[in-house]
């Protein structure tokens, strides 16, 4: 496949992601869309390095970075959604709005 | 002997203060007390071994030490000492060492009240000793941020009201000043933050000091209560405890006049001498506009705030003449570091006096006292010392600095230099209405009661007034010392 | 011995006995007495020595005591005439005045203070006499301003004693803002601050060639500023009056030897420089004449015994600057010597009459007998006598040299003249009025008493029931102040010689006419209205209540300083008060609610929806990168 096809996956990928998190009420859709939105980011950086780079070692590093963060960012928002929830009984982010003035 | 580095011993006192502090308990409150009051002799012990080591024959920078801190950003730990310097480290010890003896009361919080005022301290020693710009804002920056809890929490008349207007003014003046000294460090190359190096650098153009000097100078002015940004300064005094008043007002203030010193007319001499007209007139109006506001006063601590707004002036008038001469004149370089000193000295003995006062009576309008020297003869004659030294009576430190700066005035701006001493007559004004309304006339008999300063506590008073009686009569040990700055190079 | 040894004793023992009074023995009073006494006989017998064995020729004793700049400061004593003869009068002065207020402060509380500050003032006096430095002048004249602001201010629960204190302070501060000034350009126009090498550089006749004249005028005229201020000259003459508010002791000292002298002292001290500043001389000229007269008007209606005699302290200073400034150092300088001896008399002798029946009011006090007392009545009426002018006391020696030397021409000499005239006529006039009230008073004159004798005295001077007593601490400086009112005038060659001047004005019979015919005109008027069996005690200014009354309210001038100068101050204090809390905390008071104030209207601008600000974010990230692509 051409570099153009990889992008164009993962330009869907990450559409796909981006509408989740905005049209999604419920606080566990919109981290699978960032789930998503971050695989597309790791589809792209592959395709690149594939193709393109000298070293091909780097770009599987970057991604072995992001499915790290990825694993971490979702505990900790996992563990935040837990927390609302205990609390307010309700996961819709239409009703969190303390911050506003 | 020789290797070894006084001045870093000197800085870390009150670090160790600090550290010794926080790792007490909080309820041995005596034992917090005599650590800090051990730190602060220690300090004083060595600001006077280096007063001693000094060696004013050959001035310049002296006892250097210096230690990388972040290679790759140039930015050095140095510590060094000049004439001025020296001076005022021994300032600063000796306000540290009886600001903790003035607080041997304190009941509240005592660990925290100490931590802090020991952090503050160091930053102050820190100031005064970097050679490092970067080390200098810094230091700057430590010293000055202990003032809001320590205002905030043990404070009296609108605490949180005053914390937040010092911090918010002395943040604003740091606002300016960074982007200034980031200035310099780019400009000059970006490979050093010595001060020394930037100012020989070479690398800063007439137009480039012209336009960054007022940044640096006003960044600076804002602590060294320059008028008309001196407002947080008389309120920050009337709500700070005893020794925070006297740290502030003896100490804290001439940070900024320090900086402007050493950085800005070290740095930026020719945007100095540009500047110098315009500052110098704001300067005496802050002297004469001090003078006249504190004669509308009538709380004790308001009128000591205003008093060192006009004293300050004096001070920043004899830097701007300083500059003007681009460094030739002398007399106006020593008058305003000797004023610095003797200004210290003499709002901590005033602050302490009135605290004292304060202490017992919780007032501090000047109208609900009378006939105070015969109720508290010990204390009211501190105060009334140290308000003759503030009308620069001869035989007291203030009345040889106030000579030299109105000397030097008189030759660069004549106009100037006469209302500054006219000034003088105003000065008269306001502290003898204190005096007369507060400390002599009917004595009101609801203090007949108030206690006297004891013996032990009097032993700070009397160290302050010793040390003016002893700079009075004697100026040349001082002169001599802050002379040696003109002498020599860099370290 | 050396002689500069012998002037350190004479200028460090009252120092000494200053400090070891104050520090350690406060509250011991009698060893605080018996110091500072002690000190007094040592400084007046290393005084007397000097005067007696010190070549007049001026030889300066100096040490380094600093550096400022290129220039080193020597602090030291120089001796000549001018400062042997004050060093001695100022000695012998301060030792009666401290011996008499052994007796007079006796119950006094405070009393060891009083000492020690005697002793601060008998310092600072001797040390600015003997000052061979600009800067030790400066600083010790600033001392003298201390010492009597001290002094004056002794019974400092009396809220008029440290009312007239805090005017004294700062009326002669005003004055010496110009002194600081004057000395200053002093020192930048001959490069010098040695008072004996200044001296020599204006000693020539005419003018330096190095200095401008109007440089010379302008210096002259700022060290005159701070005579005006210093010895109580018309426009700041107003303090002096109230600073009797004091001990009597204390207005005895200030007015005679130490304080107001120091201003005349100054002129004397730069007399060959105000000789090279003929307009600024006669600008003192007119000054003085218009104060003596002025001050001698007052004189002549008060009924406050210690008033009578401030009034004309301030009126005979006149009379020393119009000597001096009509050119004549001697005559002006030989004032400041008598005056010493008889105003010091005068005051003692009020102070033993105030003692004695406890009142000021001179009515009151001759209708409760004070004439009785006899030594002090003797000194009245000889000190009297003396500053009246009457021959052979000391008064009218020197008051004869004064009026001698007015023989210039002109509209402007003949007014002053006149005035000078006018003025020697008053002062007969007062001085015997003040006589003639005390020693023959008539209960059914038509003189009314303020306050009847035997009042409490407002808690100052202590009001005592008894008979008049003499004690012999009192009397014996009433004495020999007396012997000196009587004695000084004839030591006028001697003083003359000693100032270095060769041909002393001996005065001619002719000439001597005119000054003793207008005293007795003077003391004949004062006999008819006030002495005479009969007489109805009333001056003739009585007879025009407007008069009576502008010179009783001493012309009104202090009313004017009130409204012309304290209000204004008092407003602009307050104007400055409004700008700092109004204007400057007002606008940064403003500008922290306005940031906080917009802090909330942004918050408030939120509406909480999580998903439209990433949607928001998003979008304008795709416009950036759109644009940028575009470039």
């Amino acid at each position: 496949m051409t570099i153009q096809a990889w992008m164009m996956f993962a330009l869907v990928l990450f559409c796909i992601g981006l509408y989740g998190v905005l049209a999604r009420r419920n606080l566990i859709g919109i981290l699978i869309g960032i789930e998503l939105m971050l695989n597309a980011a790791s589809v792209n950086v592959l395709a690149v390095n594939y193709h393109v780079a000298n070293d091909p070692a780097v770009g599987r590093i970057i991604v072995l970075f992001i499915i790290g963060l990825a694993a971490a960012e979702a505990a900790i928002a996992l563990s935040i959604i837990l927390a609302v929830y205990r609390q307010r009984t309700s996961i819709d982010v239409a009703n969190l709005e303390e911050l506003k003035g | 002997m020789t290797d070894f580095p006084i001045l870093t011993v000197t800085l870390l006192c009150p670090a160790a203060a600090l550290l010794l502090t926080l790792l007490i308990p909080g309820r041995m409150d005596r034992l917090i007390k005599g650590v800090n009051a051990l730190c602060a002799l220690a300090s004083l012990v060595l600001a006077i071994v280096i007063w001693i080591r000094f060696d004013r024959s050959v001035g310049g920078f002296q006892m250097t030490h210096d230690i990388p801190w972040v290679p790759s950003l140039g930015i050095h730990y140095t510590v060094a000492v000049d004439g001025a310097a020296v001076v005022l480290t021994l300032l600063t010890s000796l306000v540290f060492f009886t600001g903790v003896l003035s607080m041997w009361t304190l009941k509240e919080r005592v660990k925290e009240y100490f931590a802090f005022m020991a952090a503050l301290v160091f930053g102050v020693f820190g100031v005064f000793l970097s050679l490092d710009l970067f080390a200098f804002f810094f230091f700057y920056e430590l010293a000055v941020l202990p003032m809001y809890p320590l205002i905030a929490i043990w404070g009296s008349t609108r605490k949180e009201y005053s914390a937040m207007k010092l911090t918010l003014f002395l943040m604003a003046g740091s606002v300016l000043l960074f982007p200034g000294l980031i200035a310099l460090f780019v400009r000059s190359g970006g490979d050093t933050w010595n001060i020394i190096a930037l100012a020989e650098s070479g690398a800063f153009s007439r137009q480039f000091q012209i336009f960054v000097y007022p940044f640096i100078y006003i960044g600076f002015g804002v602590l060294a209560g320059m008028f008309p940004f001196h407002g947080w300064s008389p309120t920050g005094h009337v709500a700070a405890p005893t020794a925070v008043s006297m740290l502030h007002a003896g100490v804290l203030m001439k940070l900024g006049a320090f900086g402007i010193f050493r950085v800005a007319i070290t740095c930026l001499p020719e945007g100095a001498a540009y500047w110098a007209p315009t500052f110098a007139t704001l300067a005496t109006i802050g002297i004469v506009y001090g003078a006249f506001v504190a004669m509308r006063q009538t709380d004790f601590k308001y009128i000591i705030g205003f008093s060192s707004v006009s004293h300050m002036g004096i001070v920043l008038l004899g830097l701007n003449v300083y500059a003007a001469s681009n460094g030739a004149s002398d007399i106006a370089r020593d008058g305003a570091i000797f004023q610095m000193f003797a200004h210290g000295i003499m709002t901590a003995l005033f602050f302490s006096a009135v605290g004292f006062i304060y202490d017992q009576t919780h007032d501090r309008d000047i109208r609900h006292f009378g006939g105070l020297a015969s109720q508290v003869p010990v204390a009211s004659s501190m105060f009334i010392v140290a308000a003759l030294c503030g009308m620069g009576v001869p035989g007291f430190a203030s009345f040889w600095a106030e000579l030299l700066v109105f000397i030097a005035a008189l030759q660069t701006y004549p106009v100037l230099g006469v209302c500054a001493i006219v000034g003088l007559i105003f000065t008269a004004a306001y502290v003898m209405r204190v005096l007369s309304t507060a400390m002599f006339g009917p004595r009101n008999p609801d203090w007949d009661h108030l206690v006297d300063v004891g013996a032990w506590l009097v032993t700070p008073r009397v160290i302050l007034v010793a040390v003016l009686l002893l700079f009075g009569f004697y100026p040349t040990l001082i002169l001599d010392m802050i002379r040696s700055v003109g002498a020599g190079g860099g370290p | 011995m050396n002689h500069s040894l012998i002037a350190l004793v004479c200028v460090a023992s009252p120092l000494i006995a200053f400090v070891v009074a104050l520090v350690g023995f406060r509250r011991r009073h009698g060893i605080a007495a018996g110091i500072v006494l002690t000190s007094g006989v040592a400084s007046l017998v290393a005084a007397a020595a000097l005067l007696l064995t010190a070549h007049p020729e001026a030889q300066a004793f100096t040490s380094r005591w600093f550096v400022i700049g290129d220039v080193s400061i020597e602090f030291g004593v120089l001796l000549d005439g001018r400062t042997l003869i004050m060093g001695a009068v100022v000695a012998l002065v301060t030792l009666c005045i401290q011996i008499y207020s052994l007796s007079y402060m006796a119950d006094d509380p405070g009393r060891g203070r009083f000492f020690a500050f005697l002793a601060l003032f008998e310092w600072s006096m001797l040390s600015f006499v003997f000052s061979a430095n600009l800067l030790q002048t400066f600083i010790f004249w600033e001392l003298i301003g201390l010492s009597s602001f001290l002094l004056i201010g002794f019974w400092y629960e009396k809220p008029s004693a440290v009312a007239a204190a805090k005017k004294a302070f700062i009326m002669t501060r005003i004055g010496d803002v110009g002194l600081f000034i004057g000395l200053i350009l002093l020192f930048r126009a001959t490069g010098t601050l040695d008072v004996m090498e200044i001296g020599r550089i204006f000693e020539p006749q005419g003018q330096p060639s190095s200095i401008p004249p109007g440089q010379i005028e302008l210096i002259a005229l700022m060290l005159f500023i701070g005579v005006i201020g210093k010895s109580a000259q018309f426009p700041l003459h107003t303090w002096l009056p109230d600073a009797m508010e004091g001990p009597t002791p204390v207005s005895a000292l200030l007015h005679s030897a130490t304080m107001v002298a120091a201003g005349i002292f100054l002129v004397a001290r730069f007399h060959e420089l105000f000789l090279d500043a003929p307009t600024t001389m006669r600008v003192m000229l007119g000054i003085a004449t218009f104060t003596a007269l002025l001050a001698a008007t007052m004189a002549m209606v008060a009924k406050d015994m210690k008033r009578v005699l401030a009034y004309s302290s301030i009126s005979q200073l006149g009379f020393m600057l119009i000597g001096l400034s009509a050119g004549s150092l001697f005559a002006g300088y030989f004032h400041l010597t008598t005056h010493a001896f008889f105003k010091a008399l005068l005051f003692l002798c009020a102070g033993a009459y105030i003692h004695g029946c406890g009142t000021n009011d001179m009515i009151a006090m001759g209708r409760a007998g004070v004439a009785r007392m006899r030594i002090t009545t003797i000194g009245l009426v000889v000190g009297g006598a003396a500053l009246a002018g009457i021959p052979p006391l000391a008064g009218f020696f020197s008051k004869e040299q004064i009026i001698g030397t007015l023989d210039g021409s002109g509209l402007f000499y003949t007014i002053i003249r006149i005035g000078v005239y006018a003025a020697a006529f008053l002062t007969a006039y007062y001085s015997f009025r003040m006589i003639f009230l005390i020693t023959r008073p008539n209960a059914d004159s038509l003189a009314v008493e303020d306050e009847p004798a035997h009042a409490q005295h407002a808690g100052s001077d202590h009001s005592a029931g008894h008979d008049p007593a003499e004690p012999w601490v009192m009397c014996g400086p009433i004495i020999l102040l007396t012997l000196g009112a009587i004695g000084v005038g004839f030591l006028g060659g001697r003083i003359a010689a000693l100032l270095g001047i060769e041909h002393a004005h001996a005065p001619t019979l002719a000439e001597m006419a005119p000054a003793v015919g207008i005293a007795l005109l003077g003391v004949a008027l004062a006999w008819f209205e006030f002495g005479r069996t009969g007489a109805r005690q009333a001056g003739f200014v009585a007879s025009f209540p407007p008069v009576q009354t502008l010179f009783e309210k001493r012309w009104y001038i202090d009313e004017f300083y009130q409204r012309v100068f304290v209000r204004p101050v008092v407003w602009f204090a307050k104007l400055c008060y409004g700008t700092e809390t109004r204007a400057l905390d007002g606008a940064a008071d403003k500008l922290a609610r306005g940031v906080v104030r917009a802090g909330g209207e942004t918050a408030r601008r939120h509406i909480g929806r999580l998903q439209l600000y990433i949607g928001a974010a998003v979008a304008s990230v795709a416009v950036l990168v759109f644009y940028l692509a575009m470039e």
